[in-house]
């Protein structure tokens, strides 16, 4: 993204130590667990012990042991090795979903924001009316609509996250752009007589990027959640990709006989949400903002 | 005399990313009872930490390491929080520097003021709470205002009212953080003669602190200098005043421009206070013109010199016999006035509303904010508009600039009209005005480096520029190449002003609109932007429009002076006939109300005729405040344009008997010009 490549150079400082020693205790441990995930998934991506498709791998149902510690399920597949390749799967598609709402919902809400007037309204009625649809009912028209050729494609996947969260970042965008249009170095600019596009991306965009910086990874933990409870519905990813909401979906009614297949990526899930969620507040923290209201 | 209050090498740091910083160094002084002290000093010098101090007041990261604050014998520093919140505003009291946010936009102001009196249970046994606070209202020369909300009453009106409520309780001893800052030259008059007249009944010590010494030198009775945490020199303010002693003091009187006719060569400070620029020596070694290499290892403390007088200077007698160099007589630098016309607006009219379609349709005018101004500047001029906050400067800067499309009127640059839109206005044409605003922070994107923001406007304009082209332009400011790859966040008040100049400037522009571009800053930086403007004037050749309500620094730099009220042009006059034969009443009030730097006992005239209304858009608004009126007259008709010899008069009154006119026996305390607007609510 354009805002966090073009600051200046001191503001890569935060590679050295002691920038490190200085952020706040949520930050260094959403970090961590991050990292971490990140890590993994990348392993995942390249090796598994099985097979993420393979049957018969071991004993179904045969609970967790050293060579499947996280047991096997109904047909034999090795549920560590699926939780592992699904790792990236999940990372990519949030991010990808996210980076691409981000975009739309920046763009959009900057415009709407410092041109105002008309366009302003019929934006933001149109965004509100967007908002005021529950998150998954219109994910899930978004799918059905779509059609069944595009069903359990990544694609669609990432284009549902995109507009599920565009305009709720356009609205923070538009209050953001708002507020700068006021000082007076957009006024300079509007007396050289630049244009609409310039002035939002040469003179609000980088002021906004504190706000954007945060919202974007505030969006960046509810998407898994948004992913994992489609391919729970069984509107994600089309099996066998393992991603983490279809699995814990497969393996639901083994609940009982075998709770370590649910457990795996149960956790996985949570675990990247409350990785991220301690990021996003550690950040906040660190960018001056006011921590941010839920979703 | 007794002492109220006594510091005793006081040392306050504060915690920031690179360790402690020592904001207050051993600073000691004493205040009597009854006495007012000035506490004066640029930005940054920690003049506001001590005096939240003497409140037993510091922010959170801030660490008191030494010292006493002795109050009757108490020392504050060591009081727990119980006992503070009853000395603070019982007291001790505390007006602060800007009113409107001070008060509860929420609550209406009676119930703010009866909030003081109920806490500290300070309700004299012979009265009732109405009408103690009736009493404070005309204390502070206000009628009954207790109904109202802050946002009903003016910046003056709602300084009294934070001055009534800190005099609620008869404190001891009143602190004043800059209370007039924030306001205009007349009103600020008022305050400072409320001021002195309520420390007269009421006996109550002051400490008052600003950066502005010609307003110490009409209240206070002694005045410290604090200079990087120091106190560098303490003296009885009309000895401080006449003969400075320390360089420091010097240098910040020099700074202040002053109209009493001589043009001195201002000789400021050069330099700002860099706190990471300090020597183990004296702190003002890197800035000062008298400084030995002795200097740079010996640190200064106060001495005593004479009767009731110290300074922190080994070198204080060097200092004080040496004079400033020879003051320079007559005017120097104006360009003579060419006849090529470079700016021209007729019959400008503007609102900020516009006229909806009903009103259209009915004939309907909306009240206009700017009425019927005819401007013209020649090419080189500079011309200065001058006016009390909300007559219409801005605002007319706003349309010449093409931000604000007028109402009615023609503006036209040189060789055709100016379209009234920014949407319509060439390339050509919005390279040829440059605008400089108020306020350096806001002006430049902080988040670009100096280099892209002096880069833009060149690749905008399709302006060719080599390398060198930059650092020239950042020369003629005053600054170096090395400024390029900083960010705004990282440069001072002044130089963040010099790069707004320099954008202007680097698009070789005709016309320049400074707007108020010197409130922001220090005396000392004002003193060196103006004597940059100066040059810039006699080397680019650029004519401005100076938007200012400083009547002083308006001397130094115009050539012609425009003087507005009420978005009505008053006045227009040449400056050196307007200084010497004001004509006109309302320029006479302004210039009597600046502030000299000796005690001038100004006292401020009450309105005429408070309830003399003038009929809007015809009649002269000046009419009710006006102390010459004849009459009538003033308020229901339009007021003559009568030309004099360098410009023209909006008068009823007969220029001859504008230039006759002797001075009206000036009255005493005045509920002033505040009234009239009351009654007008």
């Amino acid at each position: 993204m354009t805002m966090t490549t073009s600051s200046l150079p001191s503001r890569f400082a935060w590679l050295d130590k002691g920038f490190w020693q200085t952020t706040p205790g949520p930050f260094r441990v959403g970090a961590i667990i991050l990292i971490a995930h990140v890590l993994f998934a990348i392993a995942g991506a390249f090796w598994t012990p099985y097979g993420f498709a393979e049957m018969g791998a071991g004993l179904p149902l045969s609970g967790a042991s050293l060579q499947h510690p996280m047991g096997l399920d109904q047909i034999g597949r090795d549920v560590f090795s699926r939780f592992m390749y699904g790792a990236h799967i999940v990372l990519l598609l949030s991010f990808a979903g996210t980076v691409l709402g981000m975009v739309a919902g920046t763009t959009l809400g900057l415009l709407s924001g410092y041109i105002g007037g008309w366009f302003d309204e019929i934006t933001q009625r149109i965004v509100e009316a967007m908002i005021s649809i529950p998150f998954l009912a219109l994910a899930l028209v978004m799918i059905i609509a779509a059609g069944p050729a595009l069903a359990g494609e990544p694609v669609l996947i990432v284009f549902v996250v995109a507009l599920v969260y565009a305009p709720r970042i356009a609205r923070i965008a538009r209050a953001a752009a708002m507020e700068i249009a006021t000082r007076e170095y957009v006024a300079v600019a509007e007396l050289r007589g630049e244009g609409t596009w310039s002035i939002v991306f040469r003179e609000i965009l980088l002021n906004a990027a504190n706000v954007l910086l945060v919202e974007f990874s505030l969006r960046l933990s509810y998407a898994p959640i948004l992913i994992g409870a489609l391919g729970f519905l069984g509107f994600g990813i089309r099996p066998p990709t393992p991603e983490w909401g279809l699995m814990i979906s497969e393996n639901r009614n083994l609940l009982i006989a075998s709770p370590v297949t649910v457990f795996g990526p149960g956790l996985g899930l949570a675990s990247l949400v409350i990785g991220f969620n301690l990021f996003t507040d550690g950040l906040s923290r660190m960018l001056g903002q006011r921590s941010v209201a839920g979703a | 005399m007794k002492k109220l209050i006594e510091v005793r090498n006081l040392n306050i740091a504060y915690a920031g990313p690179s360790g402690w910083t020592n904001v207050v160094q051993d600073v000691s002084f004493e205040i009597a009872r009854g006495e007012a002290f000035g506490l004066v000093g640029e930005s940054g010098c920690g003049k506001s930490t001590v005096a939240y101090r003497l409140l037993g007041y510091g922010t959170i990261n801030s660490f008191v390491q030494t010292g006493e604050v002795l109050f009757d014998g108490v020392d504050l520093l060591k009081l727990g929080p119980a006992s503070l919140t009853r000395l603070r505003g019982n007291r001790i009291a505390l007006v602060p520097q800007n009113p409107t946010t001070s008060l509860s936009p929420g609550m209406r102001v009676g119930p703010q003021i009866r909030e003081m009196i109920a806490t500290h249970k300070a309700l004299p046994d012979d009265t009732t709470m109405e009408r103690r606070i009736v009493e404070l209202f005309a204390l502070v020369g206000l009628p009954d205002v207790g109904h109202r909300y802050p946002h009903e009453l003016s910046g003056g009106q709602q300084q009294r009212v934070t001055i009534a409520m800190a005099v609620a309780c008869n404190p001891d001893l009143l602190v004043l953080d800059e209370p007039t800052t924030g306001l205009d030259v007349t009103t600020q008059r008022q305050i400072i003669q409320l001021l002195s007249d309520l420390r007269a009944r009421i006996g109550m010590a002051m400490l008052y602190v600003t950066h502005d010494l010609a307003l110490l030198a009409q209240i206070a009775n002694r005045v410290g200098v604090m200079y990087a945490g120091q106190l560098v020199e303490v003296a009885a303010s009309d000895k401080l005043l006449s003969a400075p002693a320390h360089p420091y003091s010097r240098g910040l009187i020099a700074s202040i421009p002053t109209m009493d006719g001589t043009d001195r060569q201002t000789r400021g400070l050069r330099g700002v206070l860099r706190r990471d620029q300090m020597s183990t020596g004296c702190k003002f070694e890197p800035r000062c013109d008298f400084a030995t290499t002795a200097c740079r290892t010996t640190p200064q403390a106060l001495e005593l010199i004479a009767d009731a007088r110290s300074v922190a200077c080994m070198r204080w007698r060097d200092a004080a016999t040496q004079q400033l160099p020879a003051v320079v007589a007559g005017p120097h630098g104006r360009t003579a006035a060419r006849s090529e016309r470079l700016l021209s607006v007729a019959d400008l009219s503007l609102s900020y509303q516009r006229p909806s379609i009903v009103d259209k349709f009915l004939g309907r005018t909306t009240h206009s904010v700017v009425r019927d101004i005819d401007l013209e500047l020649r090419a080189g001029e500079v011309v200065a508009l001058v006016g009390e906050s909300g007559s219409g400067k801005s605002t007319i800067a706003r349309a010449i600039s093409g931000r604000l499309p007028p109402r009615s009127g023609a503006i036209t640059l040189e060789d055709g009209p100016l379209s009234p839109a920014l949407d319509g206005r060439s390339a050509e044409h919005l390279r040829q005005i440059q605008y400089i605003f108020q306020n350096p922070d806001a002006s430049l994107n902080p988040r670009s480096s100096i280099r892209s923001i002096l880069e833009r406007p060149l690749k905008h304009f399709g302006i060719p520029a080599d390398g060198k082209t930059l650092e020239t332009v950042l020369e003629s400011v005053g600054l170096h190449a090395g400024y390029l790859d900083r960010i705004p966040d990282q440069l001072s008040g002044g130089e963040r002003q010099r790069i707004a100049i320099a954008r202007a400037l680097l698009v070789n522009p005709k016309l320049l609109i400074c707007d108020e571009i010197l409130s922001a800053l220090d005396v000392s930086v004002q003193a060196r932007i103006v004597e940059l403007l100066r040059s810039l004037k006699e080397k680019h050749d650029v004519a401005m429009l100076f938007i200012s309500h400083d009547l002083a620094v308006v001397q130094q730099l115009a050539d012609r002076v425009a003087v507005l009220y009420h978005g009505e042009l008053m006045q227009m006059s040449e400056t050196a006939s307007l200084l010497t034969a004001p004509l006109h009443p309302y320029t006479e009030m302004l210039l009597e109300a600046a502030p000299s730097l000796r005690k001038d006992g100004h006292v401020s005239r009450p309105p005429a005729t408070p309830t003399l209304k003038a009929t809007p858009g015809i009649g002269c608004p000046f009419a009710g405040r006006c102390p010459r009126q004849p009459g009538s007259l003033c308020a229901d008709t339009r007021p003559p344009i009568q030309e004099t010899g360098s410009g023209f008069v909006r008068c009823h009154l007969p220029i001859d008997g504008l230039g006759r006119h002797a001075r009206s026996p000036q009255h005493m305390r005045s509920p002033a010009v505040e009234d009239m607007r009351l009654q007008s609510l």
